[in-house]
């Protein structure tokens, strides 16, 4: 479990986030949503420790992020799997060498207890096979996987996904989604999902909160987002014309 | 951002292993720019000195003498090094720039890596240990291509030139060549990393941070150089 307590930061006397206070949960897949330049990815990397926050607390199973040293920091880092947005892969090491490098770091393995290792996490992100290639020879959605595949690696306790649908097709990023909900329940995670693609909010949002103006605007799941009148909510779920499609049909359910 | 680079590698293996990587990147892959640099150069002192040597109380060997001198003590260790700047300079700068700007940084500090010893230490290491290994490979190059200028042109004959060579050598000049060597290295390399670890933005900006690396370094190398000559040489 995350808790964020109280937490404050801002850019150059400009305040981006305002009290955020939020319990992620364990073995959920908790979504933080939001209009772009709302404070969402911020409060991530906050979270992550690539901000320093300007007040409050980030507890990573009661032990305070913030108050950590750099190298105690690093224990804790050891514990968090990331997948960034553009996959973040070692762009000169093969897909093999990328997801054996936090092995290679940070564990006493042998190099067959690595490669074992590395084929297992290939095969659990359907990648079986494809050791060799570079990231620049993968599709987006193939980096993806292996942005997926490098972060469980050290069998994480917390997954941050940063926008991991960025880019992709929606039958990829249902296939993405889907891994990352099987992968959160399979390994017991703290699963933390940075989005604005209300697909994945309804495919895997058991924990949403939106950020509005650097503040914890609202919180629910995806059952009540799309039900909830929220004004600022509302526009932000129903801002495409087939949602406001939606919409209209569960108000006319509704009225029935 | 130096007190971060010099702590202790969190693996040895791999931090040695980055640095064998590193002196082929940008040590090895340096010696063709350095030789074809050294032995032209070499070859134009020998043959300027030659030309203006027109007063017959000059002794012969003067060319050879010359050609060392101002090879040992400037050329080879300085404008070697000035060529370095821009060569490696802007290699170290755009590589750790892309790898920020493609949150390859920011995936290494999640990991709990130490991202600024695990990419900039290596890179020193190998700037320290080769550039004076390329300096010294160049004053070789630079002396021969003096040597091939004057027997092409007929100018002087091998022994009077070696003469030359050997003349008023003075080992202290190796030794105040290669420290300058060693401090334009480490300069190459660290404003390099600062300048590519600290970019922001895209791509533009890693051009620009690129530029900058090379046109700090070089303005570093010739300040640290006077101020090196000032201690070393007058003092």
């Amino acid at each position: 479990m995350i808790e964020v307590r109280g937490l404050n930061k801002s850019f150059n006397q400009q305040q981006v986030l305002f009290d955020i206070n939020h319990r992620f949960e364990n073995g959920k897949v908790n979504l933080i949503i939001g209009q772009s330049g709302q404070g969402k990815s911020v409060l991530a990397k906050c979270m992550v420790g690539l901000y320093e926050a300007d007040s409050g607390q980030i507890l990573f199973d009661n032990r305070d992020f913030t108050q950590l040293e750099r190298a105690q920091r690093s224990e804790i880092r050891q514990e968090i799997g990331m997948l960034f947005q553009g996959a973040a892969l070692f762009d000169s090491l093969t897909v093999e060498q990328n997801i054996m490098f936090p092995l290679q770091m940070f564990t006493k393995m042998t190099k067959a207890e690595m490669q074992v290792r590395c084929d297992f996490c290939l095969e659990r992100v359907n990648l079986a096979g494809r050791n060799k290639l570079f990231p620049s020879e993968c599709s987006g959605g193939m980096q993806k996987r292996v942005g997926i595949a490098r972060a469980i690696a050290m069998n994480p306790k917390y997954l941050f996904c940063d926008e991991p649908n960025s880019g992709l097709d929606p039958k990829t990023s249902i296939v993405i989604d889907k891994l990352i909900k099987d992968i959160t329940l399979e390994y017991n995670m703290t699963t933390v999902v940075i989005t604005h693609d209300m697909n994945s909010v309804m495919e895997i949002g058991d924990n949403v909160i939106f950020i509005h103006q650097g503040q914890k605007w609202w919180e629910g799941d995806k059952n009540t987002i799309i039900t909830d009148d929220n004004p600022e909510v509302e526009a932000f779920v129903y801002a495409s014309s087939f949602m406001k499609e939606i919409r209209s049909q569960i108000q006319q359910k509704r009225s029935l | 951002m130096l007190t971060v680079v010099f702590t202790k590698p969190d693996k040895w293996r791999l931090y040695f292993k980055r640095s064998i990587n590193e002196i082929d990147l940008i040590g090895i892959n340096s010696l063709p720019i350095v030789a074809l640099m050294s032995t032209f150069m070499g070859a134009v002192i020998a043959l300027q000195t030659a030309s203006s040597m027109e007063s017959p109380l000059l002794p012969d060997y003067t060319v050879g003498f010359i050609t060392q001198s101002s090879t040992i003590l400037e050329f080879s260790p300085t404008i070697i090094s000035l060529i370095l700047a821009g060569k490696v300079g802007s290699n170290v700068a755009s590589e750790i720039g892309t790898m920020r700007v493609t949150e390859q940084i920011d995936a290494l500090e999640i990991m709990g890596v130490n991202s600024l010893n695990f990419l900039v230490l290596p890179k020193i290491t190998a700037a320290l240990v080769f550039f004076p290994v390329l300096i010294i490979f160049s004053m070789a190059l630079s002396m021969f291509g003096g040597w091939m200028a004057l027997y092409l042109s007929d100018l002087t004959t091998t022994d009077i030139y070696i003469l030359g060579i050997r003349a008023f050598f003075n080992p202290f000049h190796i030794t105040y060549a290669l420290t300058k060597t060693v401090v334009f290295g480490f300069l190459i390399v660290s404003i390099s990393s600062f300048y590519g670890y600290y970019v922001k933005g895209g791509s533009l900006d890693v051009g620009r941070a690129s530029t900058q690396s090379v046109v700090s370094s070089s303005i570093a190398i010739l300040i640290s150089n006077f101020i090196l000559t000032q201690l070393m040489l007058l003092s």
